[in-house]
């Protein structure tokens, strides 16, 4: 019963701080891209919020190189980088690999805010032209040169070749892409690689957080007016994807600490048996201490607080329970940003306390309206 | 002072009433010595638990002290039976894991009564019952008449102005039995107190200045040695 209730109180506390913290990883990493950034899709949805879905109405035009420069010349808009991803076969001296290639143009990186470990990004000028250099990531440097020197070697994608000029720092992580295993071309060279007339994206950043409105309606009127008239596209805004994901994780918390709540409730009936049992356990007890002169009032005190220090007890336990899991949690997992949402903590005893008090009343009512002569003839 | 009014207390039994008191009428003086006696289910000890108020009657008045009892809640009656009534039972109804002291201390910590305050009166109160050796020890370490010294301690911590003792001899052999009476009538004689003793023992019955014997739910005859 005491396992019950801390077990209970741990699941709550243990569960509610992973999905507090997933909810912080995903902010943070959000928060990484800047919240200035707008992501401009091909083709409408109807529905608000979530990504552009690739089923909606009828095919949309492409969106171009052409139609990013137009978004580019905004006053409103401070960077634009027209992007293509796709996977294509890299190799270099015999090497070959299957990775993720991105066209982009010199725009991305500031966008992105990537570093570079050797060499330079793609470089400005034209986007339509393909100036032949590419960027790699570093596992991808590793895995095809190895100990060599990659810088200025000629890179083979797919059946077009590159002059490798830069290297992307390790920082890692950005939101849908692995850095490491990425090899970045110009954008004219990705479209003529992939055979494609249409881009995959096209990012841009607001000049400040307070026009991203504005800009996103700018954008849409500019390409309104390329398209014949048709708003085919769709914009996504840094908050509202944030928003969604927030929502969405933030719902999973509740409904996992719900879950985790369950088990209190488990608890909370094992303590009210617990306590019926010691009731009619100490029916003659009770009933001396009626006929002694304790009022009814002071019973059900002693058998509420009863219950509910069992139950605290639990919970108490529970938290240890809790940060031993967390403790055990980190050390296989170090990179894991655990949070202990103090709400979660704070909710767990509550609803231990509560549980205590709100099933302590069955049994405590119980002892309270024994009638003392029957009580003492109990045996 | 006791007065009790038309006092009956009936019980439902399936679907028949048992009658174990039958409008009873009895005044009790304060400091009186009072025996009630009479055959087994005369009603004895349904009168006991309603003058200890541990039983409501079914109807009639029970005034203590001049004030209506029957009439109070709950909290108020048990004021009552902490503060004025002291009650030794013929199972004596001690705690099994508690000393004879925490026993006997068990009234005084309802009262909520200070814990240096508490050791004081619980230690008198061993001591004029003979038992300071045996303060430590517990219940099943005591003999039967030790068993029911420390029930009389516990009942008259509280200094009450009345004892109900119910068959408190019941369980005991001869010579602690009248060890017990001699004790109880040594407190009815030294501090003025009220002591109504429930026997089916004649001679230790009449040792009592008032004799009350019951039949069927009814005073039968009530001899007043100090009322001739
Ligand atoms: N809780 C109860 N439910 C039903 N009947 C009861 C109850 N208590 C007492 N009685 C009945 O009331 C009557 C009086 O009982 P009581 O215990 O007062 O008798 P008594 O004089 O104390 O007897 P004894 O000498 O055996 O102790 C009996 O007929 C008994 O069966
Ligand atoms: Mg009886």
């Amino acid at each position: 019963m005491l396992l019950a209730m801390s077990i209970g109180v741990a699941a709550v506390v243990v569960l509610t701080s992973l999905g507090e913290s997933a909810r912080r990883f995903v902010s943070d990493e959000f928060a990484s891209l800047g919240t200035h950034l707008l992501m401009i899709a091909p083709g409408r949805t109807e529905t608000s919020g979530g990504g552009p879905s690739m089923f909606a109405g009828d095919t949309p035009r492409d969106l171009t190189i052409r139609d990013a420069e137009a978004i580019g010349r905004s006053r409103l808009i401070d960077e634009v980088a027209p992007m293509v991803m796709a996977q294509a076969k890299v190799s270099w001296g015999g090497k070959e690999r299957e990775t993720p290639v991105l066209g982009g143009t010199a725009s991305m990186r500031r966008i992105r805010g990537w570093t570079l470990a050797q060499g330079r990004f793609l470089p400005d000028g034209d986007p339509e032209r393909d100036s032949g250099v590419c960027v790699i990531g570093s596992k991808i440097r590793r895995e095809l040169f190895g100990p060599r020197q990659a810088l200025g070697e000629w890179l083979k994608v797919g059946d077009r070749r590159c002059r490798v000029t830069g290297i992307l720092a390790e920082e890692g992580r950005s939101i849908g892409m692995d850095v490491e295993e990425l090899v970045v071309i110009p954008v004219a060279a990705a479209l003529a690689l992939m055979n494609r007339p249409g881009l995959t994206r096209i990012m841009a950043t607001a000049r400040s957080h307070e026009m991203m409105d504005r800009a996103s309606e700018e954008i849409l009127a500019i390409v309104k007016e390329r398209h014949q008239g048709e708003e085919d596209v769709t914009i996504v805004t840094q908050d509202a994807l944030l928003a969604t994901f927030d929502r969405i994780l933030a719902a999973l918390t509740y409904t996992v600490g719900g879950i985790a709540g369950i088990s209190l409730v488990v608890a909370g009936i094992l303590i009210m048996n617990v306590m019926l049992v010691s009731v009619s356990q100490r029916t003659a007890e009770i009933g001396l201490l009626k006929a002694l002169g304790a009022p009814r009032a002071q019973i059900l005190r002693l058998f509420l607080v009863e219950a509910t220090s069992l139950s605290v007890a639990g919970a108490l336990l529970g938290l240890v329970l809790g940060v031993l899991s967390r403790v055990t949690i980190l050390y296989f997992y170090p990179a894991l940003p655990l949070t202990w949402p103090i709400w979660a903590i704070v909710a767990a005893l509550a609803t231990a306390l509560a549980v205590g008090l709100g099933f302590g009343v069955i049994p405590a009512r119980r002892a309270a309206e024994l009638d003392p002569v029957a009580a003492l003839s109990h045996h | 002072m006791i007065e009790l009014r038309q006092i009956s207390r009936d019980f439902e039994v399936g679907d028949q009433t048992v009658h174990a008191l039958r409008a009873v009428d009895l005044e009790i003086r304060a400091g009186e010595y009072l025996s009630l006696m009479g055959p087994s289910g005369s009603g004895k000890s349904t009168l006991m638990h309603i003058l200890g108020l541990l039983d409501r009657p079914t109807s009639g008045t029970y005034e203590l002290d001049g004030k209506d009892v029957t009439a109070l809640d709950d909290a108020a009656q048990a004021a009552v039976r902490r503060n004025e009534i002291g009650f030794v039972f013929q199972f004596f109804h001690l705690v099994p894991y508690l000393t004879a002291a925490e026993n006997a201390e068990l009234p005084l910590v309802l009262s909520g009564v200070d814990p240096a305050e508490r050791r004081e009166r619980v230690s008198a109160g061993l001591a004029s019952l003979g038992l300071s050796e045996r303060a430590d020890h517990r219940p099943d370490q005591l003999s039967g008449g030790q068993r029911q010294r420390v029930a009389i301690a516990r009942a008259m911590v509280s200094a009450p102005s009345v004892l109900l003792a119910d068959e408190p001899t019941g369980n005991l052999d001869r010579s602690s039995g009248s060890e017990v009476i001699r004790l109880i009538e040594d407190l009815h004689e030294q501090r003025g107190l009220t002591l109504v003793i429930v026997t089916h023992d004649q001679e230790m019955g009449r040792r009592a200045t008032r004799q009350i014997s019951m039949v069927d739910g009814e005073v039968e005859e009530d001899r007043d040695g100090a009322r001739p």
